[in-house]
């Protein structure tokens, strides 16, 4: 037995099924996901619809990029395909054969789908579950500092540590990438650039996915390991002089009941977004398939990889649960818990604020400067007194545009960042602990919620801040999902609900207590990551304009002269870097 | 370890170890060529696409006739051919042809192939259209017929969608595969999805046996991929390099082949702004390609004099170009589009924007990938759009890129232009069969289009094939068809 086990002798074990209530837990989620399979297939289905292009045009061009679209031409391929009539109709009759176990053929290859989705699945599968598994590792090794000294009773420091998890957290995984093939595989010659073939070809992808994941998902660990090390057992354990090292495991583990749903959530993001680091890669896998046959209107493909990524975001939210009620074992029933106010975060204010200071000097300086002036002549020049931070490709004077783009980025990003936060508390609050609409929106490939979105809200700033939106609050769901469910398993909660305390009260005083430092430092994490998606779907036309000085932007277009003029992508990622450690040490305990 | 948490690092194991197939390794010896082709198949090799060029590029398969640096046809598959009438070509075949399956190319494969292709939905476009029939005249004697009087019927036979390919690929008539069914030098063996193909040698090839023993294909679609590969030495031969990162390709050979491709800012003709000649004028004055060529091209395109290059005008004079007086844009507005599929176009829309705005344009550039663009740019949604355009199709003229880009029923006009005097002359144009009448009228109406100021010509582009030093002969083909040969070698 371990030693977290003792801790579930604190309350006695309550069964927690009814058999009445085990019969609708098999009926329901087999239900929820038949639901979330013909709504997304439904809303696949409507995209021609939804963008106004014609899917035989579009499937045309995906064959023959230089073919004029002539009439013709447009009319024989559209008897060929037998394109549905109407969205409702061409999915009702998808779902049917799909049921059957018939997937259909590619608009535009005429292969199988059967044999196109599921290898492209496999191959992402294996990309994201290894990158989630060192991102995990990565992660413990970045919260063991915390992990010791929340051992010896002490809930301060872990300072580097944290400092190079949120500054891992803030890096782009393109530019990792990128970086990853010119030093390692081009200029040390030890990893093969692309290709999938083997395990040698995992390394670079996975670690520039696992990185800034493991960055991030340290940061979260580090803080749910702060609070774990407030809870009275550790104190009692302590007292009792359990061994120092049975203490520290069980502190790991009652820590990483809180990341583990977060992991199965990135797992499952990861495998259907993944696009443009397999893209850099030439790894085959399902992200870049989703991705074309979404921009090709190839809804046979589009709608057989969303139905699989629903399924496996549903399964593995709903994986996610179970795990965490096992984790906390008998533990995680009424009274087993005693969550406290977590102690106030270590004191980094002091470096916050000087790195702030740091960041908005730079931006001072740089706004005197023009953005936009164009100099051919100075086109890459590197750093000098003209151009203190080295010129663009098109001699734009990279000082000026990371002063002028911080407000575009960071602003947003954090307006954002804030919806996001409100959103996602609520939903957590609100929500029942199981798999839903936010495993299957997570589970969507960002292409096609970026369609919808440009199609519905027009191709703008405020379309690629609501096709951010749309995904960005489910971790904090999530996150604030599994911390209540521990808050309501706690004595103190219980106490005062059974002497009576109303929904409202519960909320104010001990679940938003509790549950609002942690997921509010979860969300000022993320604040970089969400100036990067910002830029991420401007192929679609989303997003801020093509001239604009827009980190994320400038970041996309520098990272192909990555190496002839490495000052286009260090600046804006410096930014990112400098935004991601400020928000990492910022105060959020009271 | 507590046993939940053990599953949970178990989970992705259990995923993992999923990989794309890998090419099964040669036995037998001899060079072996790693080349990165652009694009991964679209349609499993399936010549009814663009995968049609991935096999005349990779040595694959061959079509009845080639055509030579002016676009005229030249013998391949066909020693020659004779008309009968203007709707009507006799075509002989080559005797000692054999497709990879041991199969002899005979009349009857020819018109399978032919009869394939005329009947996909829709055919090729080089044929689409023009009720194409073949017959077996003889055992290696082939008729081809269309509905239509045509100077151009042999040229047609040029395109890769008409590569004849084995009986035996013809199972599904509507996607042909490929595999050990070519005639080229290269035979092929493999094709695994989107990440490969291996190719082998086909010794009994009827122009030689190839130097190399055989070939290992790769698709990587970005661009940085195959400039690293390049560079760290696991490819010999890389096509389409992006020009940004050929100056750090220092072990590698670059060979720079100009383009029948036109990038061109086309103004909205029809509405908004543009529909003002005046103002069109003006921007032409504003519009000045040679910073564009220099700066972003770094100097690796030619300055369009006009729409088409001077290999295609072939020493024929141009006629002048005479511009209705500019008007002041007097800050006018005006939305440019550009697509970013071509890494230099949105560089070079940048620039070009820059220059109107010193002329007194208002200017806001829109850039996406072009596949979300296209229906808004043929709709006239933009008052400018900055393309890059394939001139001489696939049948090496002219003409059909003018009635398709710049008439009124045209299916890809970007600028809108609709003029009834302009549709006369390229219908006109059309009916020429003297490749060098033909050529004369497409320089006449290049100067009338370009008296509308409805297109701006700005540059010529060059296709980049990066190769290692120990790699000799490879062709140089200025429609892309073809890159491996038989003459082609990679040394130790």
């Amino acid at each position: 037995m371990t030693a977290a086990g003792r801790v579930r002798q604190v309350a006695p074990a309550r069964p927690r099924h009814t058999p009445g209530r085990l019969r609708s837990g098999l009926l329901r989620p087999a239900l929820t996901g038949l639901g979330a399979v013909a709504g997304t297939g439904l809303l696949v289905g409507a995209l021609p619809w939804l963008s106004g292009d014609d899917p035989a045009r579009t499937v045309l061009r995906a064959r023959e990029v230089e073919r004029e679209p002539d009439p013709a031409a447009l009319d024989a391929l559209r008897e060929q395909l037998d394109l549905p009539a109407d969205p409702v109709r061409g999915t009702v009759a998808w779902l049917g054969r799909a049921v059957t176990g018939d997937l259909g053929t590619s608009w535009v290859s005429g292969q199988p789908v059967a044999e196109v989705v599921p290898p492209a699945l496999a191959v992402s599968a294996t990309l994201s579950g290894t990158a989630a598994a060192v991102a995990v590792v990565l992660a413990v090794l970045f919260a063991w500092p915390a992990v010791r000294r929340a051992a010896d009773g002490r809930a301060d420091g872990g300072g580097a540590a944290g400092v190079l998890a949120a500054a891992l957290a803030a890096l782009p995984e393109f530019v990792l990438a990128v970086l990853g093939v010119a030093v390692v595989a081009v200029g040390w010659g030890l990893l093969p650039t692309s290709g999938f073939t083997g395990p040698e070809h995992l390394v670079l992808p996975v670690l520039a996915l696992a990185l800034p994941a493991g960055g991030l998902l340290g940061r979260v660990l580090a803080g749910a390991v702060r609070e774990a090390a407030g809870e009275a057992w550790v104190r009692t354990w302590r007292a009792a002089g359990v061994s120092r090292a049975a203490v520290q495991g069980a502190v790991a583990r009652r820590a990483l009941t809180v990341v583990v749903p977060q992991v199965l959530l990135l797992l499952v993001g990861l495998l259907g977004a993944g696009a443009v680091i397999e893209a850099v890669f030439d790894v085959p896998g399902l992200g870049r398939v989703a991705l074309a046959a979404a921009l090709a209107q190839d809804l046979p493909v589009v709608q057989a990889a969303v139905a699989l990524l629903v399924l496996l975001g549903l399964a593995a939210g709903g994986a996610g649960v179970l795990l965490h009620r096992a984790l906390l074992g008998p533990a995680g029933t009424d009274g087993g818990l005693s969550p406290e106010l977590p102690p106030p975060a270590p004191g980094a204010g002091r470096w916050a604020a000087g790195l702030l200071a740091v960041l908005l000097l730079v931006v001072l300086v740089g706004v005197l400067r023009d953005p936009a002036a164009q100099d051919l002549g100075d086109r890459l020049a590197a750093p000098s007194w003209a151009h203190p931070l080295g010129a663009d490709a098109l001699g734009r004077d990279v000082l000026a545009r990371f002063a002028a783009g911080a407000l575009p980025s960071v602003g947003l990003a954090l307006l954002i960042s804030a919806v996001v936060l409100v959103v996602g508390v609520a939903a957590g609050l609100v929500g029942r602990e199981r798999a839903g609409l936010a495993d299957v929106l997570n589970a969507l490939p960002a292409v096609v919620v970026g369609i919808a979105v440009a199609a519905v809200a027009g191709p703008s700033l405020a379309g690629a801040a609501v096709a951010v939106s749309l995904v960005a609050w489910i971790p904090l769901a999530v996150h604030t999902r599994t911390l209540a469910a521990e808050v309501r398993a706690s004595g103190f909660h219980l106490a005062a609900r059974t002497s009576g305390a109303g929904r409202w009260h519960l909320v104010r005083h001990h679940l938003l207590p509790v549950v609002l430092p942690p997921v509010g430092r979860h969300a000022l994490l993320r604040v970089p990551h969400t100036a990067l998606a910002l830029a991420g779907l401007s192929f679609l036309g989303l997003g801020a304009g093509a001239e604009s000085p827009e980190w994320g932007r400038s970041l996309a277009d520098g990272v192909v002269y990555l190496e002839r003029a490495p000052w286009l992508v260090a600046v804006p990622a410096a930014g990112l870097v400098l935004l991601g450690v400020v928000a990492g040490l910022v105060r959020t305990g009271r | 370890m507590p046993r939940p948490a053990g599953a949970l690092l178990a989970l992705p194991l259990l995923l993992a170890g999923c990989f794309a197939p890998s090419g099964e390794q040669a036995a037998d010896g001899g060079q072996r060529l790693a080349l990165a082709l652009a694009f991964p198949p679209v349609a499993a090799l399936s010549p009814f696409s663009d995968d049609a060029a991935l096999l005349t590029r990779m040595g694959v398969g061959e079509t009845l006739v080639g055509l030579d640096e002016a676009g005229q046809p030249v013998p391949l598959l066909a020693e020659s051919w004779s008309r009968v009438d203007d709707r009507t070509v006799t075509l002989d075949l080559r005797g000692d042809v054999q497709f990879h399956d041991g199969t002899p190319l005979d009349a009857e494969a020819v018109v399978g192939a032919l009869t394939a292709a005329a009947a996909a939905a829709p055919a090729p476009r080089s044929i689409d259209g023009l009720g194409l029939t073949a017959r077996a005249v003889d055992e290696d004697t082939v008729e081809v017929r269309v509905a239509e009087p045509d100077p151009l019927l042999v040229h047609r036979l040029a395109a890769p969608g008409l590569v004849v390919l084995a009986t035996s690929a013809y199972a599904d008539p509507a996607a042909p595969d490929p595999v050990g069914a070519g005639t080229g030098p290269f035979e092929l063996t493999e094709l695994r999805g989107a990440s490969g193909a291996t190719l082998t040698a086909d010794a009994d090839h009827w122009a030689g046996a190839p130097e190399l023993a055989g070939v290992d294909v790769t698709f990587p679609a970005d661009a940085a991929a195959r400039t690293a590969g390049l560079r760290a030495g696991e490819l010999d031969v890389a096509v389409n390099l992006p020009i940004a990162q050929l100056s750090t390709l220092t072990d590698t050979e670059v060979l720079s082949v100009p383009l029948p491709r036109l990038v061109s800012l086309s103004l909205d003709t029809a509405d908004g702004p543009f529909a003002d000649p005046g103002l069109r004028a003006a921007a032409v004055a504003a519009i000045d390609p040679q910073p564009v060529v220099e700066a972003v091209y770094e100097g690796r395109a030619d300055v369009a004099e006009g729409l088409f290059d001077d290999d295609t005008a072939g020493g024929l004079d141009r006629p002048a170009v005479t511009l209705p007086p500019a008007a002041d844009p007097a800050g006018t507005s005006i939305r440019l589009a550009t697509y970013s599929d071509r890494p230099e176009l949105p560089e070079a829309a940048a620039v070009l924007a820059e220059q109107l705005r010193q002329a007194g344009f208002t200017v806001e550039v829109v850039v996406a990938e072009y596949a979300t663009l296209e229906t808004d740019l043929l709709a006239g949604t933009y008052d400018a759009v900055l393309a890059s355009r394939l001139y001489l199709g696939d049948t090496g003229d002219p003409v059909g890129y003018l009635a398709a880009d710049l008439t009124c029923e045209g299916s890809y006009n970007l600028a809108r232009l609709c003029d009834p005097a302009m549709d006369a002359v390229v219908a006109e144009a059309a009916t020429l069969a003297d490749p060098e009448e033909r050529r004369a009228a497409a320089l006449r109406i290049e100067a009338q289009v370009l008296s509308t100021g409805a297109v701006v010509p700005v540059l010529h582009e060059r296709t980049h094939t990066g190769y290692a030093p120990t790699v000799s002969g490879l062709a140089v083909d200025r429609f892309d068809r073809l890159l491996l040969g038989t003459g082609t070698t990679v040394e130790e």
